[in-house]
């Protein structure tokens, strides 16, 4: 496999992490969150700094990481989660400018030229580059699909669609709307802080403007993409969203044009997402198992 | 004279200038099915928020069972056994009718640090669900999506998610709106039904027949005030009331 | 002192410019509550065709009206053909689609007219005034002046005029204003035209107050705008003005007189959240 498909194989795999935490808020909990790329971001620069200043290995700071994520993602959560639905989705734009500034003015977080020299992953004395990397990254994808598979199957999971579909209902149904919601919330921060730990570590160089709000909409274009709330729809949506500009790639300049309008199209006639539930791809595919039952 | 179960003493909740409940009090038995009765606008839906916890009162306390429970947000409300539907329905249409009412059965564990953690699709569960659709009659359709299903199916849904919620008190919210005959007189048996098991049954009922026919004793609510309180029969003939209803002071009501 | 002045007349000319920006977005959101960020887009096409005319007619007076005219045009299409069918989903849909058409706008406008800052030498039809010492330059006096004259005029339409109640009556409660007779898809179209068309006006002054006119000119006001209209009030017109006032000031006057080494970006954020923890509603909206 050429070292170019690796490269962006691992990249995707490392986003569909983070996209599978950003489901978890909007997909099963129907929070809006358009400030992704901040924890994206506070888990790639907690990893550089446990690593590079304070000489952790990324398995010992990797439950700092994500307990700093979900931490975060608590402490911002809490206000957040309380103002109305309309205000949310600003709120976390916000989060993400607000996030970005601090690392880009704080000096501690390198300022502008950010944190670099960020050691390889060592993996029993292997340092990890390249293919096994790459399998690295998809070991900790499947973990982290597993969790949400594990998740969809518990009353955490029922709590958080009732919130979603009906708040009022759910909470005469014993659901503390702020609980689950938060809950949700901090789930996703953590899992979008292991992909940024994963990414520090890629890319061995970090910097604020790789954390900003674009990236964040990117997110939430491969979730609704993929199709929000379902268990695949975040892996579908970013390998989509991910592989189209290497595929427009030979179209050069009008790469991102080409990009944003597909965006726009998808959404405006699919926003249920390639595998919601009236998608053209169901359609197709349904039948199809259909026979394959009988 | 037993002690009331739920008790409401002069409870009032206020919108800015408008008394939405002005000074209402009350008290409900076991076992009893009481209506609220009141034209519309009366404040009757407001008087279930306030009970059921979504509002807090202006004023006034609430009781349950020897508890004050006016100021205690509605999920905790509702893990003391009062179960309520909403007059405009709020089924969770994305999950099934089954996962509905799993929803509801749910509240034991809400709160609970390491069951909340279990899974929602036992035998023993989906069983245990089973038997409240059963009970009011949507077992067949319980692989639907809640989404699709017509009104009086919807209102029934409400009942069973209440039902499973409420093993105390049932606070029905204009559940037989718009309702066909055949319905409502299923509907009447379920709610007799109910109150066999032990349970109190609160009920906000517009149509005249089936509150004189089901309640033991009503209230009338009118502007936020009650007016009356006593057995249907009395109602029936209370000058306040007829005048309410007729629009005796003056005021035309918006449906 | 005099810097101060100076800066303050600074500070209210760049609140006036995000006051005529983020009109547009306050007024759409009132109606469909729906985060308009493509706003900026339509603001930065106002640009681009208020120069192109200029550079054609060699008269604002033509640019003014014609790009006024393509921008109306531009916001009722998108709200017709990606809003309008876009309303049944939860309200994350359209703003999806609404950044992208952002993004995609300003991709086109990076094609056409190429990634260079283009420069604006148009001389508004103002004079130079000096009060007590302190030098106004047209510029200023202009965006003083036409931002005053699209508030009056927006504030008779909205207050004098049926269309105006009906516009009022529209983003209270659409449905029920439609069984009083409104057309309420006609008013949300002419919602966006007003809007579209200030965008214009807004786009055409800052491209010539600062003399560029770039493609991605759009995306900072836009992320702005929409933390203006939350510390305004969301659905409060008069406060998404106030809002833009008052951070215009604050930036220049922090940034440029008391020199606080303040994120110029992050500033309308933290202001947001400044004012939504002391009241939740935003400075003059409307507890729904």
């Amino acid at each position: 496999m050429s070292s170019y498909a690796v490269t962006i194989a691992t990249l995707l795999v490392i986003q569909a992490i983070a996209v599978c935490g950003l489901n978890v808020i909007v997909g099963y909990a129907g929070q809006i969150s358009l400030g992704h790329a901040a924890f994206f971001g506070i888990g790639a620069y907690s990893a550089a700094v446990l690593t590079t200043k304070l000489g952790l290995s990324f398995w010992t700071a990797l439950p700092l990481v994500i307990g700093i994520s979900a931490l975060i993602g608590l402490l911002l959560g809490l206000p957040s989660l309380r103002v109305r639905e309309d205000f949310l989705a600003i709120t976390t734009i916000g989060i993400n400018f607000i996030v970005e500034a601090v690392f880009r003015y704080v000096p501690f977080f390198g300022g502008a030229l950010g944190i670099g020299g960020i050691p390889r992953i060592v993996f029993f004395d292997i340092r990890l580059k390249g293919v096994p990397f790459f399998f690295l990254c998809l070991g900790f994808l499947i973990l982290v699909l597993l969790i949400c598979w594990w998740f969809t199957r518990s009353w955490a999971s029922l709590a958080c669609y009732a919130i979603r579909e009906e708040e009022a209902a759910a909470s005469t149904m014993g659901i503390s709307p702020v609980r689950f919601k938060l809950l949700a919330f901090v789930i996703g921060t953590a899992m979008a802080g292991l992909g940024g730990s994963l990414y520090a570590h890629y890319m061995q160089f970090i910097s604020a403007g790789d954390f900003s709000f674009p990236v964040s909409v990117g997110f939430l274009s491969m979730l609704v993409l993929g199709g929000m709330g379902t268990l695949w729809g975040p892996v579908v949506g970013t390998l989509i969203l991910g592989i189209i500009p290497e595929l427009f790639r030979p179209l050069v300049d009008y790469r991102i044009f080409f990009y944003t309008l597909l965006l726009l199209l998808m959404i405006r006639f699919q926003p249920g997402g390639l595998l919601g539930e009236e998608s053209f791809a169901r359609k197709i595919i349904k039948p199809l198992l259909r026979g394959f039952k009988k | 004279m037993t002690q009331p179960l739920l008790s409401v003493k002069g409870v009032s909740r206020y919108f800015g200038g408008l008394r939405a409940v002005d000074g209402v009090s009350f008290d409900v038995f076991r076992g009893e099915i009481l209506g609220i009765l009141g034209p519309n606008g009366a404040g009757k839906t407001v008087l279930f928020n306030l009970i059921s916890g979504i509002y807090e009162p202006s004023s006034g306390e609430i009781w349950f069972s020897g508890e004050r429970i006016e100021s205690i947000p509605p999920h905790l409300v509702a893990q003391k056994g009062i179960g309520r539907t909403f007059q405009i329905v709020k089924p969770f249409a994305s999950l099934t009718v089954l996962q509905n009412v799993l929803v509801a059965r749910g509240i034991t564990r809400y709160n609970h640090l390491f069951k909340v953690w279990g899974p929602w699709g036992s035998k023993a569960e989906i069983r245990k669900a089973m038997e409240v659709l059963e009970k009011v009659g949507l077992s067949d359709l319980a692989e639907r999506k809640a989404g699709l299903l017509p009104l009086g199916n919807l209102r029934r849904l409400e009942i069973a998610r209440a039902l499973v919620v409420g093993h105390s008190v049932l606070l029905l919210d204009e559940s037989f709106s718009g309702l066909r005959h055949d319905e409502i007189s299923r509907l009447e048996d379920l709610i007799r039904s109910i109150r066999k098991d032990g349970l109190t049954v609160i009920l906000i009922e517009h149509n005249m027949r089936v509150s004189m026919g089901l309640c033991d004793r009503i209230i009338v609510l009118d502007h936020g005030q009650k007016i009356a309180e006593g057995a249907p029969v009395d109602i029936q003939q209370d000058k306040l009331v007829i005048e309410a209803y007729l629009g005796g002071k003056g005021t035309a009501y918006a449906s | 002192m005099r810097l101060f002045l100076e800066q303050l007349l600074n500070g209210i000319a760049m609140g006036s410019i995000y006051a005529l920006v983020t009109l547009g977005l306050a007024l759409v959101y009132g109606i469909l509550r729906i985060l308009h960020v493509a706003h900026a887009a339509v603001y930065t096409i106002g640009a681009y065709a208020g120069l192109l005319i200029f550079n054609i007619t060699g008269s604002l007076l033509i640019a003014f009206p014609g790009a006024m005219i393509v921008c109306a045009i531009i916001g009722v299409i998108i709200e017709r053909f990606v809003y309008f069918p876009l309303l049944k989903y939860p309200p994350f849909v359209p703003l999806i689609a609404s950044i992208a058409i952002l993004l995609c706008v300003e991709e086109v406008c990076r094609l056409v007219a190429g990634p260079h800052i283009l420069t604006f030498p148009a001389k508004l039809p103002f004079p130079d005034v000096s009060l007590g010492g302190i030098s106004i330059s047209s510029t200023l006096l202009a965006v003083y002046v036409i931002t005053a004259l699209v508030l009056l005029i927006l504030w008779y339409i909205t207050t004098r005029t049926e269309l105006g109640l009906a516009m009022r009556a529209a983003s209270q409660d659409m449905e029920i204003s439609g069984t009083m007779g409104i057309n309420s898809h006609f008013i949300v179209s002419i919602t966006f035209v007003i809007g579209s068309a200030v965008a214009a006006v807004a786009g055409i002054l800052v491209g010539i107050y600062y003399n560029q006119v770039y493609p991605t000119m759009g995306t900072v006001p836009a992320y702005k705008a929409l933390a203006l209209i939350v510390v305004g009030g969301l659905g409060s017109v008069p406060g998404a003005v106030i809002a833009s006032l008052l951070l215009g000031m604050a930036e220049t006057l922090l940034i440029g007189y008391a020199n606080i080494p303040l994120p110029r970006d992050a500033l309308a954020f933290i202001a947001m959240i400044g004012v939504l923890m002391w009241r939740s509603e935003g400075l003059l909206g409307s507890s729904r």
